[in-house]
């Protein structure tokens, strides 16, 4: 894939977290953590698994990290862990329902947040906030699914 | 019929990258080896933002005067632009004078509890509100256009009270980690005890664990909390706060929790003794 290709693709996921930045400050106090940038990156991976392997998981997570987040190598590592476990069992995700796909996509958003909040900020763990954060993003999902597609097939009609 | 699908999976490498992130997010949360980084990423941010923001005015600028191509129209926008630049003068010298009265009763309070007039004073540039009103990460970032030499762990005066202390400098930004930061300890005193009290994570609040009963606080809520002066950092008996709730933990340990006397969200000022008059 040419390198232009991936600045786009890094550029959705920047987007992504920019949007979580903007808007969690307001839906932290509905109990509500917004994960656009992790949903964004797990789609690209899921979309096109053969042209995003390890290597660019882990240097867009670092740009993450430099950008959006408060230490380095958080976003590295769950960019390169999600990317494996998408990888592995991206076939069978392709005869997966749309509900399906939200569980598993939900569920490791959820992940990541709570992984979040257990390693920089324990004070304000809380099962609330991960439970509003999974049953939004269940819905929040199929919504960001189906907009990349159309934004992938728009932008890389030949991949 | 295969018993797994085939993948593009090479472990190695996968491998490779979690363990190579995992060291780097260990050594950054442990030790902060990548602080330095962070701040020079942050601290261009900034100025690309301010950059970028001149750069649109000046485009819009230039855009609008083009359109200026008539005598009349001319006449017409430059009446409009003067009575627009009067009324803009007059607004920025009103808040000119209003930042001047801002600054004076600011230097006066620092005058009043620090005994000192060498004091220099910072105008807030950033302050990191997600991670202010959800998380353990509290700083703010002032801007230091003088690029006066501030050396690491002044105390930062703001409002009435100190609100932290100088972390860092990236540029000409000055990272200032605030006292409701998780990673800050700042030693009080009260009436009836001494204790270190850490940030809670939490706007405004600290606390601190006391090996007391809590019946000896009945009716304690309310005190004032000052600044013991043993961390060596802060001046002492400067009001920091009061105390806002007394927690049990067990039952000879309370935790003492401390609602601070100063919002850093409505302050735009901030002072540092300066180093000079800071030497003995």
């Amino acid at each position: 894939m040419k390198f232009s290709n991936h600045l786009i693709i890094l550029s959705t996921i920047m987007l992504g977290y920019w949007l979580d930045d903007s808007l969690n400050t307001v839906s932290i106090k509905l109990f509500l953590e917004l994960n656009f940038g992790f949903l964004i990156f797990a789609y690209w991976v899921f979309a096109l698994p053969e042209k995003i392997q390890s290597s660019a998981a882990l240097i867009y997570g670092l740009a993450i990290d430099l950008f959006f987040s408060n230490v380095i190598g958080f976003n590295m590592l769950f960019f390169t862990a999600t990317s494996y476990i998408i990888h592995l069992y991206v076939f069978r995700f392709r005869i997966f329902s749309y509900f399906q796909l939200s569980v598993f996509f939900s569920g490791s958003s959820t992940f990541y947040i709570a992984c979040k909040y257990l390693l920089l900020s324990p004070n304000n763990y809380s099962y609330i906030v991960l439970f509003v954060s999974f049953l939004i993003t269940l819905v929040l999902w199929v919504g960001i699914y189906f907009v990349m597609r159309a934004f992938r097939r728009s932008v890389f009609s030949n991949l | 019929m295969a018993r797994s699908t085939p993948s593009y999976t090479p472990v190695r490498n996968y491998a490779l990258g979690f363990f190579l992130s995992a060291f780097l997010l260990f050594s950054d949360i442990s030790y902060g080896a990548f602080a330095p980084l962070r701040g020079f990423v942050h601290a261009s941010n900034l100025y690309v933002q301010m950059v970028s923001i001149s750069m649109f005015k000046n485009i819009s600028n230039s855009l609008s005067s083009f359109q200026q191509n008539r005598n009349l129209v001319q006449e017409n926008e430059e009446l409009r632009e003067e009575i627009h630049k009067i009324r803009t003068r007059d607004f920025i010298q009103r808040k000119d004078a209003e930042e001047s009265l801002q600054i004076v009763n600011f230097q006066e309070t620092l005058f009043d509890s620090l005994k000192t007039n060498d004091i220099n004073l910072f105008k807030i540039t950033s302050i990191d509100l997600r991670n202010y009103l959800c998380c353990s990460t509290h700083r703010i970032y002032l801007q230091n256009s003088n690029q006066v030499q501030v050396a690491e762990n002044t105390p930062v005066f703001g409002g009435s009270s100190y609100i932290g202390q100088t972390k860092n400098t990236y540029l000409n930004f000055i990272e200032v980690i605030l006292f409701s930061d998780t990673k800050h300890l700042l030693p009080i005193k009260s009436n009836f005890f001494y204790c270190d009290a850490r940030g809670k994570g939490k706007p405004m609040l600290i606390a601190c664990k006391l090996n007391k009963n809590i019946d000896d606080f009945q009716n304690k809520i309310g005190e004032s909390i000052f600044t013991s002066g043993l961390g060596g950092i802060f001046l002492k008996d400067i009001e920091v706060g009061v105390i806002s709730a007394i927690n049990s933990i067990s039952i000879n340990e309370i935790e003492v929790v401390i609602t601070l006397k100063t919002n850093p969200l409505e302050e735009n000022f901030f002072g540092m003794i300066s180093r000079d008059a800071d030497e003995i």
